[in-house]
C-alpha cells in the first residue's frame, strides 16, 4: 500500500495529473468521513473533502515522502473543517443546537438502500444520537476523539495530525471522553 | 459517590493502555473497592464502545470527478509530456525509426554516383550510367546498382538488384535468381529495412534458405 501511493505521489510530483484520480480514491472516504464527523453536515463535508484534495494537489511538492500520506492528508483536512467551524460559530456553547444533523442528510450518508425494518431505525437514530453528541464536543476535543476511535489511528499520528505534542492529545482526549461519558455513559 | 482526583486522572491513563503493569494492578485493586470509581470506568468503556459503534460514512458519489475537475487546467503540451514519459519504449522506438527514414530517404535522393556492387567481370559506362554485364562474363553472387541502368548480357549466378534504375536483358542473359526495381523513396526504404532484417537478424534469413 505505502508503495503504491509513494509510486503514485511521484507520478503527480512528475506533473501527472491524472494519477491524482487514484490518490483522491484511495482517501476519500476517509477523509470525507472525518470532515463529516467534524462538520456534522454531507454539504459542508463534501465541500472540505474537495478542498482538501485541492490543497494536497497544489502543494504536492511540500509532501515529505517519508511520511505517511494519510497523516498529511487528514490534517489538511482536519485544519479545513476547524477553520470552518470556527468562520462559522466565533463563540462555540456546548448547548448550542448543532447545526446540519438534518434527517435528510443523514439518511442519505448510509450507503446500504435498502428498506428500513425497526432495527434499522433504532440502529439510525442511535447514529444520529453519536453524532449530535460528538458535535457538541468543542473542536479542540472533537478532533482528538474523532480521529482516535473513529479512525482508530495511534496516539503518534494524531499529535503529527493536529500539530500537537502527544501529551496535549492525550489530554485532549482524556475532556472528550469525559464530556461525552456525561452525555452517552449512563444510558 | 466522588473518588479522588488522582484516580480520575488514573483511569483515563488506565483506558489509553500506557500504565506500567504495577500500577495497573494496582489500579485495578482500587476500583475493586472504590464502588464509584468503578461506575464512572464502566461508563467511560460504555462511552468508547458506543463512539467506536459510530458507522463510516462513504464519500458521495462523483468525489473524484468533482474534484479533478476543478484541478489547475494543464496545457496540451504537459500532457503529451506526461504521455511521453509513460511511454518511453514506444518514443524510443519511433525516435529511432524517424532517424532511420530520415537518413534513409536522404540516401536515396541525395547521391547522383553509379554504384555497383557485384562479383565478377563488368563495364561501367559513366556518361550514359548504364552497367554492363558482358556476354561472356558471369557474376557469382548477386548484383546491386545505385544510381543507374543495367545492361544483362551474361550470366547472373543470383539476384539482381536496381536502385534508382533499370534494367535491360539481353535473350543471352541468363539470371538465376530475381529481378528487383527500386524506384521510389517507399520501395527504397522497404528496401532497406528487409536488408537490415536480414543483417541484423541472421537467423531469419538463414531460416528462409533452408
Amino acid at each position: 500500500m505505502d508503495a503504491v501511493v509513494k509510486r503514485i505521489v511521484r507520478e503527480v510530483k512528475r506533473g501527472n495529473q491524472e494519477a491524482f484520480a487514484e490518490l483522491v480514491e484511495l482517501y476519500k472516504d476517509k477523509v470525507y468521513h472525518i470532515a463529516y464527523r467534524m462538520l456534522g453536515n454531507a454539504h459542508e463535508a463534501q465541500d472540505v473533502s474537495q478542498e482538501a484534495f485541492l490543497r494536497a494537489y497544489t502543494n504536492i511538492h511540500s509532501y515529505d515522502e517519508n511520511r505517511k500520506f494519510s497523516t498529511w492528508i487528514f490534517r489538511i483536512a482536519t485544519n479545513l473543517a476547524i477553520d470552518r467551524l470556527r468562520k462559522k460559530k466565533p463563540d462555540f456553547h456546548l448547548e448550542d443546537k448543532v447545526g446540519g444533523t438534518e434527517n435528510l442528510d443523514y439518511y442519505s450518508q448510509f450507503a446500504s438502500e435498502e428498506a428500513l425494518p425497526e432495527e434499522q431505525v433504532v440502529k439510525l437514530e442511535m447514529q444520529e444520537w453519536i453524532q449530535q453528541e460528538i458535535m457538541q464536543l468543542p473542536p479542540k476535543y472533537r478532533s482528538a476523539v474523532i480521529l482516535k476511535y473513529l479512525e482508530d489511528l495511534s496516539l503518534k499520528e494524531i499529535s503529527e495530525i493536529l500539530n500537537l505534542p502527544v501529551p496535549t492529545v492525550k489530554t485532549r482526549i482524556h475532556r472528550g471522553r469525559e464530556a461525552l461519558r456525561k452525555k452517552l455513559g449512563d444510558v | 459517590m466522588a473518588c479522588s482526583h488522582e484516580y480520575y486522572k488514573l483511569m483515563h491513563e488506565y483506558l489509553d493502555e500506557n500504565m506500567p503493569l504495577t500500577e495497573a494492578k494496582k489500579f485495578e485493586a482500587h476500583m475493586q473497592e472504590c464502588p464509584a470509581c468503578e461506575q464512572h470506568l464502566k461508563e467511560l468503556k460504555k462511552t468508547v464502545a458506543i463512539v467506536q459503534s459510530a458507522s463510516h460514512f462513504e464519500a458521495p458519489e462523483g468525489l473524484t470527478r468533482e474534484v479533478m475537475n476543478q484541478l489547475p487546467k494543464q496545457n496540451q503540451s504537459q500532457k503529451w509530456q506526461n504521455w511521453l514519459r509513460r511511454h518511453p519504449f514506444l518514443v524510443t522506438a519511433a525516435a529511432f525509426f524517424l532517424v532511420f527514414l530520415l537518413s534513409l530517404s536522404a540516401g536515396f535522393d541525395g547521391e547522383e554516383e553509379i554504384m555497383v556492387k557485384g562479383d565478377g567481370h563488368f563495364i561501367v559506362d559513366e556518361s550514359r550510367k548504364v552497367v554492363i554485364i558482358p556476354e561472356d562474363s558471369t557474376i557469382q553472387g548477386d548484383l546491386l546498382i545505385r544510381n543507374g541502368n543495367v545492361e544483362v548480357n551474361g550470366e547472373i549466378e543470383g539476384d539482381i538488384t536496381v536502385i534508382h534504375g533499370e534494367h535491360l536483358q539481353a535473350s543471352t542473359a541468363r539470371i538465376a535468381g530475381d529481378i528487383e526495381e527500386v524506384n521510389n523513396t517507399m520501395e527504397w526504404i522497404w528496401y532497406e529495412i528487409k536488408e537490415f532484417s536480414r543483417e541484423v537478424l541472421p537467423f531469419s534469413s538463414n531460416g528462409e534458405e533452408e
